[in-house]
């Protein structure tokens, strides 16, 4: 297919539709409204559903009613209204059904404001809602990887039966990029009768399902909880994946840095080069799981003095590279968070003053 | 051939059509004629990337800038400062209105048809062939009885502003402009001028276009373009 020019957000809606995604319930907020726009218009197109939701609180359950039921299902909000859904992903989590949830990220704490950010990192990766649950969590740094990554989302979430997030900051969802939707990206929905309420009539099997988070038997929420254990520990065995830039050559500084930010510094690594200095990037693509071996090995080059992660956030991801460097090498951290996004110039005078 | 524009402009299309930088580089091809210019910018949908991003460019060109509050810049709220008004009751030689984009982006035109009312005003259409909804002459066409529909004003004009942002060839430029070239044919509307960066500007055919092209640079850039890459204050002012 030819290229178009196409908004994230847009992008990301058309992307699900070309997953095979026919259920898409959401509740508007900026920056992330194109979502529920473009699909209005492009899901009865393709015998799909759209249903704005009264609020994100019902958008959550909305989303678990379909995903109990066997249907590829998507939402997308923006910080404040991920913080409603949470309640709704830790009981999708521990009944242990496919979703997937977009987090076009905006300032916060509290209403913030609606610039771009990278602030819900900790929410993202540490939980959100309640209890031992993960959240397979994708981190595209533009338009054209975004549509990759929502269409791998709707696969993944029924390899482990558990909520998939794509977390773009506000300028993944808004700038405008020439993309493609590759064909090869598309699968079969997995066959879910042995576990969604998705209807007896069709079924070989007569076992009834029932799809829920309530275990009251102290032995039977242990095992779902080991149950969800092995997944989170599967996931960090098969699905990490990170980007190196630069990473051939003897640099100085290994940076890390994910989405919108990494383009920034992606720029910076260049001009850095012409001054004959030389910087890495290690860039996570999956947040959950961290590429942690990837971020010890590149930490441990004999040239690298140190490592910045560089984040529009006051310093969440940080602790995950500080963990995995494991005290080798000195880790800093540069973060601006009111919705101005660092320019190169100013990563390259931070990564200067480390020398 | 040039674009020689007066009274009053409004720049509409569907949501992502590239009105703002068709709106800004119009504003600065009038002023580099020597005409007085302002540009309001009435985009009250999008949050991101308006009119308010080259404010600072335009100024350095003498032309009037009209944008919301400072204190509701960065708010999704839907704004129209006072100040539209006064340039619409005492317009410069070109008044550039950059509206919002589809139905919606133009709801607030209606809210400003008494003022626009027996003034010469022209209504710019403008398209990108590469754009999802408009890359049809149906799509066009629709988006077309919507703009004017709720903004309660008809089109007069059509611009091609065809491209893929920085994978933009000389290929796509003509491409864009025979879709609008149809959407004339349907519609009797003229095509105004069509857009191309300086780079493939110097790339065309022009016996190939029968109509002016506005030159256009890229104001409202991604935060990882370095400082330099950016427009100079003074920005190219070939037409």
């Amino acid at each position: 297919m030819a290229k178009v020019l196409m908004k994230g957000n847009e992008a990301i809606g058309e992307a699900a539709i070309r997953a095979g995604c026919k259920n898409y319930f959401a509740y508007p907020i900026t920056p992330q409204s194109e979502v529920a726009e473009y699909l209005s218009k492009r899901l009865p197109e393709e015998g799909g559903v759209f249903l704005q939701g009264e609020s994100e609180v019902a958008v959550g359950y909305m989303i678990f009613g379909a995903a109990g039921a066997g249907e590829r299902v998507m939402t997308t909000s923006s910080s404040p209204g991920i913080s409603l859904m949470s309640e709704a992903l830790s009981y999708i989590a521990a009944a242990q059904c496919p979703a997937v949830f977009v987090n076009i990220m905006r300032g916060g704490p509290g209403l913030g404001g609606i610039l771009p950010s990278q602030g819900d990192y900790f929410q993202a990766t540490k939980g959100g809602g309640h209890g031992d649950y993960h959240l397979l969590v994708l981190a595209p740094d533009g338009v054209q990887e975004a549509v990759e990554m929502t269409m791998q989302a709707f696969t993944l979430a029924e390899k482990y039966r558990n909520p998939v997030m794509i977390m773009g900051d506000g300028l993944i969802g808004q700038m405008m990029e020439p993309v493609e939707f590759p064909d090869g990206l598309k699968t079969e929905p997995t066959n879910k009768d042995d576990w969604a309420t998705n209807g007896m009539a069709h079924r070989k099997s007569k076992k009834r399902n029932l799809v829920k988070s309530l275990f009251l038997d102290p032995t039977a929420l242990n095992d779902n909880n080991l149950a969800l254990k092995a997944k989170y520990a599967q996931m960090k065995k098969e699905e990490v994946q990170y980007e190196l830039v630069n990473a051939d050559t003897d640099y100085q500084v290994l940076i890390t840095s994910y989405g919108t930010m990494s383009r920034v510094c992606r720029t910076a690594i260049d001009m850095l080069k012409e001054d004959g200095i030389q910087v890495a990037m290690l860039r996570p693509k999956t947040l959950f799981p961290f590429p942690e071996k990837a971020v010890f090995d590149a930490s441990g080059k004999d040239s690298c003095q140190a490592v910045i992660s560089i984040e529009m956030s006051m310093g969440q991801m940080v602790e995950d590279v500080e963990r995995c460097v494991k005290g080798r090498r000195p880790v800093e951290f540069y973060g601006e968070c009111g919705g101005d996004i660092p320019s190169p110039e100013k990563i390259i005078e931070i990564i200067k003053a480390l020398l | 051939m040039t674009i020689d524009f007066t009274d009053i402009v409004i720049v509409a299309g569907n949501y992502g059509s590239g009105k703002t930088e068709t709106a800004v580089n119009l504003a600065a091809a009038c002023r580099s004629t020597g005409k007085s210019v302002a540009i309001a910018d009435l985009d009250l949908v999008n949050p991101y990337f308006r009119t308010r991003e080259a404010r600072i460019p335009l100024e350095a060109m003498g032309i009037q800038v009209v944008l919301p509050d400072r204190q509701y810049l960065f708010a999704d709220l839907p704004i129209l400062a006072p100040a539209v008004v006064d340039i619409l009751r005492q317009p410069a030689d070109v008044t550039i209105l950059d509206a919002g984009g589809d139905d919606v982006g133009v709801t607030v035109l209606a809210s400003l048809a008494a003022l626009l009312k027996n003034k010469p005003v022209r209504m710019l259409q403008v398209i990108n062939a590469f754009r999802p909804f408009t890359n049809d002459v149906a799509g066009c066409l629709k988006i077309r009885k919507e703009i004017e529909a709720s903004g309660k004003i008809n089109i007069t004009g059509l611009v091609s502003n065809a491209n893929l942002m920085d994978d933009t060839s000389v290929a796509h430029i003509y491409q864009g402009y025979d879709l609008v070239k149809q959407v004339s044919a349907h519609t009797g509307l003229p095509v105004e001028f069509i857009t191309a960066t300086p780079e493939i500007s110097s790339q065309l055919d022009f016996n190939r276009i029968s109509c002016p092209v506005l030159t256009l640079d890229r104001h409202l850039l991604p935060p990882w373009k370095p400082t330099g890459a950016r427009p100079p204050s003074h920005l190219t002012l070939k037409t």
